[in-house]
């Protein structure tokens, strides 16, 4: 095998590898001196589009129904994902604007951000970049399949939303127009089952009137969720009543 | 399956958005947020996208779970599909593969494939047209595959079906990669003219 000719690619040999690129089988650098040469050479590209409808003929092949249930999980999920607005500048990309290529974890923590963040018509692209440098422990609470959410108004005012998933032990918690504390108080989350309350973690400080989503995992089956005013550093248990107390 | 439950208020959709051209449209009333057409395009797009990631993932619970990040990537990102560049059937395939391949190339995943077997699960009844085009489909994709000579073949189906990169598939076919390269590519031109794929 000429290891050397493979990764030292000419320009030549890249037009070759259009049937690999098309089929997902390139990767690392091979892939981004592909991709750098496809959109500079218009025959590669059209070889790539007539590849990836072949492709589409072999997959449409192995066409297989999904449980059923997947139907009604994906079309609440969609009710409460914002979406993506159109690309309206030309900008020169780095990777083809027809196929945005995100990895799992980075599109599942843009949805996250719209989920998680309650984001109705106020979504910028800061508040999403913020949002994708969250952990992939987001990301996993809100692909998990059981992931459900909930949005409850606090006794102070202001709303807190909350996505959790049984089965990840997790969930991921922001708020919009909680009231600011002062002398350092802060909002502290709790786990609550009968009647004992553990700690789950303290709200970031909130920025605009919100909270950046906290991730808080050791959910367990039958907690509720709390939020407190608590000192500052929060306490081991409870002083004060739930400004809000979600069931779950 | 029967077909999608769209309201009438849209004329312009036909009644059973079966071909491309519908699907092309539902994307558009997608992208606008409109959840009846999304609800449209999942009957559409369920069985292909799922059936896909199961023969690269294999894993049921796993499948699952990529299925449900493919389609809700597809409501998120409607707007980003441009006809002008592929059919919409390519670009919602597009994103499934890359996800499935995402998923089966991260390590973990790498390893549970390896060690787990596959469990058999059931199938949910399926409407009889549908059933047949799908038979169809499948006829032909097997011919235009026996069309093909076996390394081509076996280039195309380890990449595609398997997830494997293309060096993987010479490792696996103790076959140089430059030979590969060029399997890969002259089987996908047998394929793309056998089955009349223009674009």
């Amino acid at each position: 095998m000429k290891l050397g000719r493979h990764v030292k690619t000419g320009r030549h040999d890249l037009h070759g590898l259009t049937g690999a690129y098309a089929l997902d089988a390139l990767t690392g650098l091979e892939l981004d001196q592909f991709e750098h040469h496809l959109h500079r050479c218009p025959p590669c590209e059209n070889e790539v589009r007539g590849f990836r409808e072949t492709a589409t003929r072999l997959a449409l092949a192995v066409a297989a129904s999904p449980p059923p249930e997947l139907r009604e999980r994906v079309l609440t999920l969609a009710s409460l994902t914002r979406q993506l607005p159109p690309e309206v500048r030309e900008v020169p990309p780095a990777r083809s604007p027809w196929l945005p290529r995100m990895t799992a974890a980075v599109a599942a923590a843009a949805v996250a951000a719209a989920v998680a963040l309650g984001v109705v018509q106020s979504s910028t692209q800061q508040r999403l970049d913020q949002a994708q440098a969250e952990s992939r422990s987001v990301a996993a609470v809100l692909a998990a399949p059981d992931a459900h959410l909930a949005v409850h108004r606090t006794t102070a005012g202001g709303v807190a939303t909350v996505v959790a998933s049984p089965s990840r032990h997790a969930m991921i918690i922001s708020t919009a127009g909680l009231p600011a504390l002062s002398g350092g108080k802060v909002y502290e989350l709790w786990f609550v089952s009968g009647g004992t309350a553990r700690r789950a973690g303290l709200l970031p400080a909130p920025a605009s009137g919100r909270t950046a989503p906290l991730l808080a995992s050791g959910l367990a089956a039958g907690d509720a969720v709390a939020l407190t005013v608590e000192p500052a550093g929060g306490t081991s248990q409870p002083t004060t009543k739930p400004i809000v107390v979600v069931a779950l | 399956m029967s077909a999608p439950d769209v309201p009438g208020s849209r004329p312009a959709l036909r009644p059973l958005p079966g071909r491309e051209e519908d699907l092309a449209e539902l994307l558009t009333l997608v992208a606008r947020g409109d959840e009846a057409a999304f609800e449209a395009a999942y009957d559409r797009l369920a069985r292909p996208v799922y059936g896909l990631i199961r023969k690269v993932v294999r894993d049921p619970a796993q499948s699952e779970e990529v299925a449900q990040e493919v389609l809700l990537e597809v409501w998120r990102s409607a707007s980003r599909f441009d006809a002008g560049r592929g059919s919409a059937m390519t670009w919602v395939m597009t994103i499934a593969h890359r996800r499935a391949i995402d998923r089966v190339r991260s390590a973990s995943a790498q390893t549970q494939r390896e060690h787990k077997v596959s469990t058999v699960v059931s199938v949910a009844p399926e409407g009889v047209a549908e059933t047949v085009e799908s038979r169809l489909d499948a006829e032909r994709v097997r011919r235009c595959l026996d069309s093909l000579t076996e390394l081509q073949r076996q280039s195309i189906t380890l990449a595609y079906y398997g997830g494997h990169t293309y060096p993987e598939v010479a490792s696996l076919l103790s076959t140089a990669l430059g030979t590969i390269k060029t399997r890969v590519r002259d089987g996908l031109i047998r394929m793309r003219d056998c089955m009349g794929v223009s674009w």
